[in-house]
Formats: C-alpha cells, sequence, structure tokens
C-alpha cells in the first residue's frame, strides 16, 4: 500500500493550479454575482485541455489517467475555483460526455467526444425529474418507438447546463411497466423539435452553473440515438457514479485546501485584542479541523480514482463511503471559515461565503447523504 | 499509487486473526500472548501502513493487552534497538520479543503533557555514575517491568534514563484504576537517588517516542471501531423487533452505515499517516496529529453508537464495545492530546505569526 502521486502528477496539478488562477479565478465573484454562466471560463478549460482529459487524443482528449484526472479537479478547488463552475464541468466532462463515450456507437463518439473535449459544445444529463429524485425508477418520462423514431416526453428537473446545452444525455422509460430495467438513455441535440429548457433557476449556491428543466413534448428523435440497448439507461446512469464520487468530489477537497489557506492568511493579519487571530487557540481548532477534513476526505476519494485506475468495477460501499464522508464532512470546515472571518466572512468579497454556499450541494446532488447510507446499510 | 495490501500482507492479516481467534484473551497474560505473537512476524513489522492493519486485529481481539505489549516491544523496544548499545541490545532486544521481558516507558509528570512543560526528573553526575531523581505518572506496564526507560534531564540535554526492575531508590504505586483498560498495569513511578551505569543513559529525540505512541493510539483506536462496528453490526442483524431484524430500521442501519464510514475513514487516514511516516516525508507529523484527532474522536462515537445500537446486551459489562467506549477516551487524551495536536495543526497551517 502506498499513495504517492507520480512526479508527473503533481507537476501537472500545479500547472492546473497556476492556468486556473491567472485564467479563470480572477472572473469567479463577477459571475457568481450575475448568477451567470461564464463561458469564457469554460472554452478556457476547453483550450487547456481540462474537459477532455481522460479521453483518448484521437478523440481530441488528453489521455490522462483515472488519478490524474481527478487530480486536475481538485487543483481547480485548490485554485479558487468556484463550485458551480466545476459542477459544469463535472456535468459535461462526465455525466453526459464519458456516457457517450463509453456506450456510443464509433459513430455518436466521432460526431460528439471531439467536439465536448475542447468545449465547442456543451452537454448535460438528464436524470432527475420534478417528482423523481432519490427513487430514480419511479420516472415519468417516457421514450415510444414509432418506426424508425423514438417519441419522448416528460420533464426532467434540476439539470445542470440544461440552459447551456448544445447536447444532453437523457434517460426515459422505453418500457413504462418495470421499474429500473425498463430505463433507456438518448442523445438530445439542442433545437430537436419538443425538446426545450426552461428559465435557470435562483438557487443557493453554484450558482455560475445554470440549472433547468428539460421539456420533452413530443419530442422526435432518430432511433439511432439511443446510447447502446433498450433497458440499459440504469446501468450506465450507476456508472457515471464512479466518476461523481471522485472527479465531481475532488474539487469540495481542493475548496476545503482553498479556505485554510484563506483563513490561515486572515487569520495572521486580523489583529484583536492587540494580537493577530491567529494566535488564540479556538482559530487553530477550526484551521486544524480544515486540515483534518481535507487529509480524510483525500484518501477516499483517491481509492475510487485508482480503482477505477485498476479497471476494477466500483465497489459500491466504499463509493457510497466517499460521498458520504464528502457530502456531510465538508460542511462544518466551510461554516468555520466564514465565522473565522467574522462579518466580512458574512460579505462576498471574501469567498468564504460563496464556498459555503456552494459547498451545501454536497450533501444533495448526485444522490443525498440519506440515499448514500441507504446502500452502505443494504451492504453490509 | 496502490491501496492494496499485497499478497503476503493478506495472508499474514488472515493468519493473524485466526490465531488470535483461537486465544481467549481474557486469560492470557501480556507474558503468554507475546509468545504466541513471537511464533509471527507481528512483532517486526516496520512503520507502514501494513502495521496499523495488524495492530487493528491485535487491538480489536483486546485493548489492554495490546496497549502493554505494543509500549514494551514496539515503543520501549524501539528505543533501545535505535538508540541503545550492543550490549543492551544483546541482553534486551530477545527477551522484549519472545515474551520474557517487559518494558515500560515513562515520559509523562504530574504535569503529564512532555509538550507543555519541562521535565522535572533529573540525572547528575557522580563518580563514574548517574543519579536520577523525579517521579513519574501513569506508566503503562509499570507493575510487570523488567526495564524501564524513563524521560529526564542531564546536563541541560533531554534523555532517556534506561533503569532495571530492582535498583535501588525505585519504586512503583499500587496500580492505579483507569476508566478503561482493566487489564493493563498502569501505576506511578518514584525514583530517589536511583544510580545507573552512564551506559545506561540514552540520548533520542522525545519527540520521536511521542510519534511511536501516537501511532499505537492511533491503531489503537482502529480495533475499537472495528471490534465495536462488528459487534453492532450483527446484534442488528439477528437482533428483531416488530418482526423484522433492527437493521431494517433507518435509525439502526443509517447509524451503522455512518459508523461504517468512519471506520473506512479513519483506516485509510491511519495508513497514510503512517506511510508518509515511513518515507520520512516532511508533513508526516502534522497528518500524524491529524489522523490521531480523528481516530480518537471517531473511536468515541463509534463505540457510542454501537452501545446505542446494543442496547439492553451493550450496557452489561465485557463486550467489545463496552470495553472500546471505555478506553476511547484514553486515545483522545495519551500520546499528544486531541488539543496539543489542534494547536500544531493549527501551528503548521499559519506557518510564522
Ligand atoms: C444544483 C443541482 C444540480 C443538479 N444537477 C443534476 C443534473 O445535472 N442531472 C440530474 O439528473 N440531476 C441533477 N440534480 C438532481 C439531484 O441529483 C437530486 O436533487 C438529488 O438526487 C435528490 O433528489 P430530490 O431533489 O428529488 O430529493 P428527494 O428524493 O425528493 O429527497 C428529499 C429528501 O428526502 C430524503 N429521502 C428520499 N428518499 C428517502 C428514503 N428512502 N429514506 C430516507 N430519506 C429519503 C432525501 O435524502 C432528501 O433529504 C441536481 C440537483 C441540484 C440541487
Ligand atoms: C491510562 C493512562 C495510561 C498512560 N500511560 C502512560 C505511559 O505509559 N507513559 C507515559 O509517559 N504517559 C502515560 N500516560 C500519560 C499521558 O500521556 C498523558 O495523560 C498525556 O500526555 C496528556 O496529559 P494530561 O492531559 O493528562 O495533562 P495536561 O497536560 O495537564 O492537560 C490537561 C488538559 O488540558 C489540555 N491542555 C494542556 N495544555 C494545553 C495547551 N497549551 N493548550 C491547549 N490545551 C491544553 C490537555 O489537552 C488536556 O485536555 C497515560 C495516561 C493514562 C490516562
Amino acid at each position: 500500500m502506498e499513495f504517492a502521486f507520480t512526479k508527473e502528477q503533481l507537476m501537472f496539478k500545479q500547472e492546473v493550479i497556476r492556468f486556473a488562477k491567472k485564467e479563470i479565478v480572477p472572473r469567479v465573484q463577477e459571475f457568481d454575482l450575475k448568477e451567470d454562466f461564464d463561458v469564457e471560463s469554460f472554452r478556457k478549460l476547453g483550450e487547456f485541455g481540462i474537459l477532455g482529459l481522460h479521453f483518448p487524443e484521437e478523440y481530441s482528449g488528453g489521455g490522462a489517467d483515472v488519478v490524474t484526472t481527478v487530480l486536475a479537479g481538485e487543483a481547480l478547488g485548490e485554485a479558487g475555483v468556484d463550485g458551480g463552475l466545476t459542477l459544469a464541468y463535472g456535468a459535461h466532462s462526465f455525466l453526459c460526455a464519458d456516457t457517450i463515450f463509453r456506450h456510443g456507437t464509433e459513430d455518436q463518439r466521432r460526431k460528439y467526444i471531439p467536439k465536448l473535449a475542447k468545449g465547442e459544445w456543451i452537454g448535460c444529463m438528464g436524470l432527475t425529474e420534478p417528482d423523481a429524485g432519490s427513487d430514480v425508477a419511479s420516472m415519468k418520462t417516457i421514450a415510444e418507438k414509432k418506426g424508425d423514431k423514438y417519441i419522448l416526453n416528460g420533464n426532467k428537473m434540476f439539470i445542470t447546463n440544461g440552459p447551456v446545452a448544445d447536447v444532453a444525455v437523457v434517460y426515459a422509460k422505453t418500457d413504462p411497466k418495470v421499474q429500473h430495467a425498463g430505463i433507456s438513455a438518448f442523445i438530445i441535440e439542442k433545437g430537436t423539435k419538443g425538446f426545450s429548457a426552461g428559465k435557470p433557476l435562483i438557487k443557493m449556491g453554484v450558482r455560475t452553473s445554470l440549472t433547468s428543466e428539460l421539456i420533452l413534448q413530443d419530442c422526435e428523435i432518430p432511433k439511432e440515438n439511443i446510447l447502446g440497448k433498450e433497458g440499459e439507461g440504469f446501468l450506465m446512469a450507476m456508472q457515471t457514479v464512479e466518476w461523481d464520487r471522485s472527479a465531481l468530489l475532488a474539487p469540495f477537497v481542493g475548496a476545503t485546501r482553498y479556505l485554510l489557506k484563506k483563513c490561515s492568511d486572515y487569520s495572521k493579519k486580523r489583529i484583536q485584542f492587540g494580537k493577530p487571530i491567529g494566535s488564540y487557540q479556538a482559530i487553530k481548532h477550526k484551521l486544524a479541523n480544515m486540515r483534518i477534513f481535507v487529509e480524510a476526505a483525500h484518501s477516499l476519494v483517491y481509492r475510487i480514482a485508482w480503482c477505477k485506475n485498476q479497471g476494477r468495477p466500483l465497489n459500491h460501499l466504499e463509493a457510497a463511503v466517499a460521498k458520504l464522508f464528502v457530502g456531510d464532512y465538508s460542511l462544518l470546515p466551510s461554516n468555520d471559515a466564514v465565522v473565522l472571518h467574522g462579518g466580512y466572512g458574512y460579505c462576498h468579497e471574501y469567498d468564504v461565503e460563496r464556498i459555503f454556499r456552494d459547498g451545501r450541494l454536497a450533501p444533495i446532488g448526485g444522490g443525498t447523504s440519506d440515499i448514500q447510507k441507504m446502500i452502505i446499510s443494504r451492504l453490509i | 499509487m496502490n491501496f492494496d495490501f499485497n499478497q503476503s500482507e493478506q495472508t499474514f492479516l488472515k493468519e493473524l486473526d485466526t490465531l488470535l481467534k483461537g486465544i481467549n484473551c481474557k486469560n492470557i497474560d501480556v507474558n503468554e500472548l507475546l509468545k504466541e505473537l513471537a511464533k509471527t512476524d507481528y512483532l517486526k513489522i516496520e512503520i507502514s501502513p501494513f502495521l496499523m492493519a495488524a495492530m487493528e486485529i491485535l487491538s480489536s481481539y483486546t485493548q489492554s493487552l495490546f496497549l502493554s505489549i505494543e509500549v514494551s516491544t514496539r515503543i520501549f523496544g524501539r528505543i533501545i534497538s535505535n538508540f541503545g548499545n550492543d550490549n543492551q541490545k544483546q541482553t534486551i532486544l530477545p527477551g522484549l520479543f519472545d515474551g520474557k521481558l517487559i518494558g515500560a516507558v515513562a515520559l509523562s509528570e504530574d504535569s503529564m503533557n512532555i509538550d507543555n512543560e519541562p521535565l522535572k526528573t533529573k540525572g547528575y553526575r557522580e563518580d563514574d555514575f548517574i543519579i536520577v531523581n523525579g517521579n513519574k505518572s501513569y506508566v503503562v506496564n509499570a507493575g510487570i517491568a523488567d526495564y524501564f526507560a524513563v524521560a529526564g534531564r542531564i546536563d541541560d540535554k533531554d534523555a532517556i534514563f534506561l533503569i532495571e526492575k530492582g535498583t535501588n531508590g525505585l519504586s512503583v504505586s499500587d496500580r492505579l484504576h483507569t476508566i478503561g483498560y482493566d487489564g493493563t498495569s498502569i501505576s506511578n513511578l518514584y525514583l530517589k537517588d536511583c544510580k545507573i551505569n552512564e551506559t545506561n543513559v540514552l540520548y533520542p529525540k522525545l519527540s520521536a517516542i511521542r510519534m511511536w505512541e501516537n501511532q499505537v493510539l492511533i491503531g489503537a483506536t482502529l480495533g475499537m471501531m472495528k471490534a465495536s462496528f462488528e459487534s453492532a453490526k450483527n446484534y442488528a442483524k439477528t437482533h428483531k423487533t416488530g418482526g423484522k431484524p433492527i437493521i431494517a430500521y433507518q435509525e439502526i442501519g443509517f447509524k451503522l452505515a455512518e459508523m461504517l464510514t468512519t471506520l473506512q475513514t479513519s483506516q485509510l487516514f491511519a495508513y497514510r499517516s503512517c506511510w508518509l511516516y515511513g518515507i520520512g516525508d516532511k508533513e508526516a507529523d502534522i497528518v500524524t496529529y491529524s489522523a490521531k484527532v480523528f481516530c480518537g474522536e471517531s473511536a468515541e462515537k463509534v463505540a457510542s453508537d454501537a452501545l446505542q445500537i446494543l442496547s439492553g446486551a451493550g450496557v452489561l459489562c465485557g463486550n467489545p464495545a463496552e470495553e472500546a467506549y471505555r478506553c476511547s477516551k484514553y486515545a483522545q487524551i495519551a500520546g499528544t492530546s486531541t488539543e496539543i495536536s489542534r494547536v500544531k495543526i493549527g501551528d503548521a497551517a499559519l506557518g510564522r505569526l
């Protein structure tokens, strides 16, 4: 057992941090306040090679291994990139593009992956519905086969990148009589008749990622737009969990590193009662808890990444453990970071209130903490 | 990066578990258990993630003997093997590793935390000898030890005075009755004009000894959590109310999920801190303090949750969760306490103020 990153991986992490600090972080506050998606930053992620990092080079990807890919997500958080952009990246590269890459035909791969990897197109994934969240199998969206077409009807809810996406992977029931086994996955492009996105939802955090409903009203797509075969959709959704529990969690770990640095810098400068507040044990206590969270979460996240790198099937127990830990335990450090900054912490300028708000998604998105507990308690 | 133990390590861990399953750890003393362990490589494992995994197994069977054995072989043993002379190594080490000799390490004094207070135990020179005076608190193995490694000061330097049982002026208090560790001999130690040879003064870094102690305590917490979790899980699957095993109720099933999450997080944390220490990483100390805080507090919580699940069965003395619950406090106090650890971690985050 050993936990070392390679020299190349560590160098790459530093490169990502430098890139993000220079090209992305300066605009983060502005876009969070505007509650707007920062297209320019997104394209830059594409140009730098982050969006397609793990895809083979022949599809305009970076050919990186899983651990390096996860490290890039951590680096974005550590550099100070907001949770909205990292979520938009996660939904795009893993929930959407990776599903097409893994389950698509060669034609589908050639058509979508290079565009998505370069950031020319934006992707999203629609699984959740207004009345079906944790209980995925109760989804109502239907895909009916008529001749050489599928006709889709239904609504998807809380879809990251929904309002800006050029292509969506959408899950729908091809056989409403059965539960999980009735779900199939489809590729739907923007502009398809009967397919539209709702207005962006106003959210507590991750505000630079736009979230909306997807509306499917007699939406007609060629039958070739199915991913894999009918009934395979649920498995595909489950396979994205590997990324969800590694690459999408890593930015939260990185963000806590960022908080720790911010808080430590602030504690040295802020003088109260004639001394820097960092000289008080109560402040050190908070800094220590941030560090402890980072070190604890680190190994859980990279265990999932490393196992995926080895080509192992996902260990659902370990995945749920990682998600539950990061989701629940990341809340305390971001709360402490706000309090440590006093009144300034409550104001936008100091970043900590944004990270506090962004972090509240961790125990909800991609399966709530309760659902992780349900999975774990069934597996033990 | 590699999150697996290799084949031979895995085999060893299985065999150790099987060996311990066959021993009734409540009816056996330290020397006897040491003789059993001496048949394996347990006592020879270097500081590594594998060591933590092995410690977890032993401490899941017996907290009391685990602490006694680790203090004697791992902490006292390392002091001799790293800082002793050839003669000391030859006379002491073989006995330590086959259960014939027991060692104790006395660091703490009345304000016990050596991180905070300068040590009051002192040696001075008289002819070719060293005369040692001082009082030591809460010394594990004190009542059964053949050798004591006593921390103190001489010539304005930190030192370890190696003192043999029976030395004039050395006395041991009655056994202290502690909340946990009912099977461990813990007493205070008094040194009045103890006369020792100059060769019995060793000069290790006391902070290194504290770190070994911290690692042992982390290993102890893993066993506490494992034993607590396993007993609660087995009970929850078999004990029924309302016609269902209680694990089927979310209040119980979800508690077990949280416990397992904490256990797995602690395991990886412990393994990684030990790995960093083993490769001499500059962050090793801080990550070890971090792991110790996390694992120490987690052990109390996991044991407490286990008691909640075991309910009536849990409050009966003698079950593993009850033992773990009582011992868990110790892991937060002994070694570098959680408070001092947090201060050190905070200091490291701040750098120079
Ligand atoms: C910002 C944001 C972005 C998102 N992006 C996407 C996306 O891109 N694509 C997508 O498909 N989805 C997305 N989601 C949806 C997300 O995955 C769901 O919100 C999540 O799975 C929870 O579902 P729900 O909101 O319907 O809550 P519900 O399932 O209705 O749950 C409500 C509450 O009940 C609890 N609960 C539910 N069932 C049980 C049970 N059996 N036992 C105990 N407790 C239970 C839950 O833990 C929760 O606390 C996004 C959500 C947000 C907020
Ligand atoms: C069962 C048992 C067995 C033991 N076995 C051994 C042994 O074999 N060998 C040995 O050498 N020692 C042993 N010890 C002693 C143990 O190492 C000490 O108890 C430990 O070092 C902590 O000291 P203390 O908290 O008891 O005392 P104190 O240092 O007085 O601390 C009291 C409280 O104040 C906190 N505190 C103190 N100073 C600060 C500060 N500057 N900032 C913030 N908080 C502070 C502490 O964390 C603690 O909560 C044993 C103890 C017990 C209970």
